[in-house]
């Protein structure tokens, strides 16, 4: 009987079926009852004829055709494999128009299905098509300016002009060397700063990537200033995540990189009282940078916001803390007050050159704060909350009576 | 843009396509368009026949896009062209297109078919609740009770929380029937409504009455009304559980404030073990207290008036009928300053017991504490919602009891501006009876809130629904 069922279903579809279907008649899910539906349609078929009018149902033919090489593979339906199903899915998603992926690996692929959520998937897809939008992005960007350079390689060809290419290879050479020198000295003259690599367990893979990536920044802004840091990796572990990364960042630099990596506590390396632990949660304001003292940053990329979490490791070690005086500097506007460690990176440097924190607070991204502050805080709430009450119209007369008392007041001090 | 009213031949769509600012989007926008003004599905087809003919093919996203409409539009003939021409050109479909279809032919004679796409989607990923929500109707439609009842709870059995409409379709669909066996699935749909502090909205709660009603011989009566402050329902005069803990559950959340809330990952986060331990000797030598005040957060209570003048007129508010009184503060209160005025701290330290925690410690945790190790007679005293402590706890049924124990003994002060001079301050009482679905057999008792009524988590409706039956 099934085996009957599929053959009247094959030939209702490869022959009759796109007829039918131009009317859009009512078809039932089984195939038996729809041969006899078919028969009935093809009646009207005849009594009418919409020769001049749209067929608006042509668009089915067109699907439907070639259907019958299409049908046969996939009533041989196997069970997908869960990476293979996955993949299917994916497939389908980016023919729905969703944020996917172009390409995607098999570890890709196994991230997702271990994703606990659907949102999760959602997030972890989305970041995968950005970064391949991205990706290509640059490579586009490369691929122009590879041309443009061509082009204007050419042009200069035509004047002589070999000497000068050197003289470019030459100097970027060099650079490089005197900056090695440079840090290689403060590794033995030059203040220490800590870089605190305790919190893996804190973060998620994709923090400790971006922390990673953001010590690499920093570490190359300091290698080419002017009075570089010596930089110190503290609590270090072989083999953690964030060893890999490093060494997924700097290949066989990571060997001859100019730092000092260790896996001891800062607390055993320095003596207690010269750390100062910089924490964006810490009561204490730094008021001066003190070239005596060791400051540690927090190797931690927190995207969900857990407070408190550095402060805490000072506390238990009794050590002192400290937050950049970002309040008294700048008029915040948004944003959370923990900056990036490149960031932070900038920003001590300028301090250690200059000791002056405007400079150094240009750093600071412009979206987080609506400019410097030229007056003491204080007076400028002041006139802030004078400003409000006065567009709100409430207590107007107090304030007023106020305005009046401090009058008097100078006026009777002169 | 706007959709046009007729079927277009192919060459007016060629021209429309031209003059649109995007063209390779056209047919895109076009049918998000259509679908937005609800275009009859005779228009959609002509441009999807037209995009047929000049391409030979059309895209996946175009039939999702026709697919929506159809459902829109109740078209269960043209939703079933639809899965044919789908099935047989794409191996599987995604999310998308298979709740559509379900949604589709869950309203039509063709719902077992919904069932059957239910299953196929199951292979591949967890369906969502929505789609659940369609098949429980479907099959409570068609009295296919017990069919209903294992898709719920699959869903539960799935961690995904049935929607309301789905829960309300049980009680649509059963008026009239005697079956203890079914009775016994229905109240246990109210006792999830119990477990997970869930409450009806409005018109589900009209279902839950219409049903109790039509029970034969059931002889079940529901009225609307509101609970007094006593907690006595009015209609019955029945009184409603109050809001107490049971010794287990007590116990259980206390542990579970010192494990998730003070120590958390790290107890230095929030205060110190030193810093901790010494609070727990100075609580277990004071016990028990009636009230833990947070004296910060009442201090602040009228912004024109001095911080301990404030905290002072509380403490003299509460401090009638000899009441223990704990005050938590931090260290910085007893520096002399403006704010905190030495001979004002010494005066009220004379009236109630004082912890000073370290400026850089957080004292709510310390108010939860000594408030829960005092027992279940003692309340607290503070403005906060404390919903970042109600975060910290790991599971949602320690957070519902966090919740309902944080209804019965939080008090919260708020000052009037009328009142300025008379009274101080108006008290918000902690609620004596607990607000959840309740029954003792021949009496439920069922909260509410009106469907456009916003809510917060942390307030509770006043709107009850009392059905009793009358032996």
């Amino acid at each position: 009987m099934q085996s009957a069922n599929t053959l009247l279903k094959k030939i209702a579809r490869s022959s009759v079926l796109p007829f039918a279907a131009q009317h859009g008649m009512k078809k039932d899910f089984f195939p038996l009852s729809r041969t006899l539906s078919l028969s009935l349609c093809m009646k009207q078929d005849n009594s009418c004829s919409p020769s001049d009018k749209i067929d608006l149902d042509e668009w089915k033919k067109v699907m439907k055709s070639g259907l019958q090489e299409v049908s046969e593979t996939v009533s041989e339906h196997k069970e997908l494999s869960t990476l293979a199903g996955a993949r299917e899915l994916l497939e389908m998603w980016k023919l729905a128009g969703r944020s996917v992926p172009e390409n995607i690996t098999e570890e890709q692929l196994k991230n997702f299905i271990e994703c606990p959520s659907k949102s999760a998937q959602k997030k972890y897809l989305k970041f995968l098509y950005l970064k391949e939008l991205y990706k290509k992005n640059d490579k586009r960007k490369m691929i122009e300016k590879r041309e443009r350079k061509m082009e204007e390689q050419e042009e200069e060809s035509k004047l002589d002009n070999n000497k000068r290419n050197s003289f470019i290879y030459f100097r970027a050479n060099s650079m490089d060397k005197a900056c090695n020198w440079r840090v290689a000295q403060s590794m033995i003259f030059g203040q220490s700063l800590v870089f605190d690599m305790s919190y893996e367990k804190d973060m998620s893979f994709r923090e400790v990537t971006n922390t990673v990536r953001q010590i690499v920044l920093s570490e190359s802004f300091n290698r080419r200033s002017a009075d570089p840091f010596h930089i110190y990796f503290c609590n270090l572990k072989e083999d953690s995540l964030y060893q890999k990364e490093f060494i997924k960042h700097y290949r066989e630099a990571w060997d001859r990189l100019l730092v000092t990596a260790t896996d001891q506590c800062y607390t055993e390396v320095f003596p207690k009282d010269k750390l100062i632990y910089l924490t964006a949660d810490s009561p204490k304001v730094m008021k001066t940078f003190d070239h005596d003292k060791i400051y540690i940053i927090g190797s931690m990329v927190d995207k969900s916001i857990k407070t408190g979490v550095s402060l805490a490791r000072a506390k238990r070690l009794g050590l002192e803390t400290a937050a950049l005086p970002l309040e008294k500097y700048l008029l915040w506007s948004s944003g959370a007050k923990n900056l990036t460690l490149d960031q932070m990176m900038h920003i001590l440097l300028t301090l250690k050159d200059t000791g002056d924190w405007k400079k150094a607070l240009e750093f600071v991204p412009k979206r987080k704060h609506s400019g410097f502050v030229n007056k003491p805080v204080h007076e400028l709430k002041k006139t802030l909350s004078l400003i409000n009450t006065l567009k709100l119209g409430k207590r107007q007369e107090e304030i007023r009576n106020q305005f009046a008392k401090n009058y008097s007041k100078k006026l009777t001090q002169k | 843009i706007q959709p046009p009213e007729k079927p277009l031949q192919s060459e007016e769509w060629n021209r429309l396509r031209e003059s649109f600012s995007s063209p390779e989007i056209f047919e895109d926008v076009m049918l998000n368009s259509m679908i937005n003004c609800n275009s009859p599905i005779d228009v959609a087809k002509s441009l999807l026949t037209h995009v047929a003919k000049s391409r030979g093919d059309i895209a996946y996203s175009l039939l999702v896009k026709y697919l929506a409409l159809c459902v829109q539009q109740g078209k269960t003939s043209e939703i079933l062209d639809m899965y044919d021409i789908m099935k047989v050109r794409f191996k599987v479909l995604e999310s998308g297109a298979y709740n559509l279809l379900i949604r589709g032919l869950s309203n039509s004679d063709q719902w077992r078919m919904a069932l059957t796409l239910l299953e196929e989607i199951k292979k591949i990923m967890t369906p969502s609740r929505t789609s659940y929500e369609s098949c429980i109707k479907a099959a409570s439609r068609h009295q296919e009770m017990n069919l209903a009842f294992e898709l719920y709870h699959e869903m539960l059995d799935k961690d995904l929380a049935p929607t309301l409409d789905a829960l309300q379709a049980f009680f649509d669909y059963n008026r009239g029937i005697k079956s203890a066996e079914l009775q016994k699935k229905l109240f246990g749909i109210l006792f999830y409504l119990r477990d997970n502090q869930i409450y009806p909205h409005k018109t589900f709660m009209q279902s839950i009455k219409l049903w109790f009603e039509s029970i034969p011989g059931g002889n079940w009566r529901g009225h609307l009304t509101n609970i007094e402050d006593s907690g006595q329902c009015p209609v019955c005069n029945h009184q409603l559980e109050d809001s107490e803990l049971t010794e287990e559950e007590y116990n259980n959340l206390r542990e579970r404030i010192i494990r998730d809330v003070i120590h958390g990952t790290d107890t230095f986060r929030k205060t110190s073990p030193q810093e901790f331990e010494a609070f727990q000797t100075f609580v277990e030598n004071r016990l028990p207290f009636d009230i833990v005040i947070d004296g910060l957060n009442v201090s602040h209570m009228k912004q024109r008036q001095k911080q301990c003048e404030n905290l002072f007129n509380a403490i003299n508010c509460l401090a009638k009928g000899n009441a223990r009184l704990l005050v938590l503060g931090r260290k910085h209160m007893l520096i002399n300053s403006s704010n905190w005025r030495k001979e004002l701290m010494k005066e009220m330290q004379d009236k109630a017991e004082f912890f000073f925690a370290e400026n850089i410690s957080e004292d709510d945790p310390f108010l939860l504490y000594a408030t829960l190790r005092s027992g279940k007679h003692c309340k607290f005293v503070t403005r906060d919602f404390l919903r970042d402590h109600k975060a910290c706890l790991s599971d949602s049924t320690t957070q519902h009891l966090f919740r309902k124990w944080q209804r019965g003994h939080q008090i919260a002060f708020y000052s009037s501006l009328k009142t300025m001079f008379l009274s101080f301050f108006i008290q918000q009482p902690a609620l004596r009876y607990d607000c959840v679905v309740q029954t003792t057999g021949d009496t439920w008792h069922i909260p509410y809130k009106s469907i456009f009524e916003e809510k917060y988590s942390y307030q509770v409706p006043r709107k009850w629904l009392c059905i009793q039956q009358k032996g």
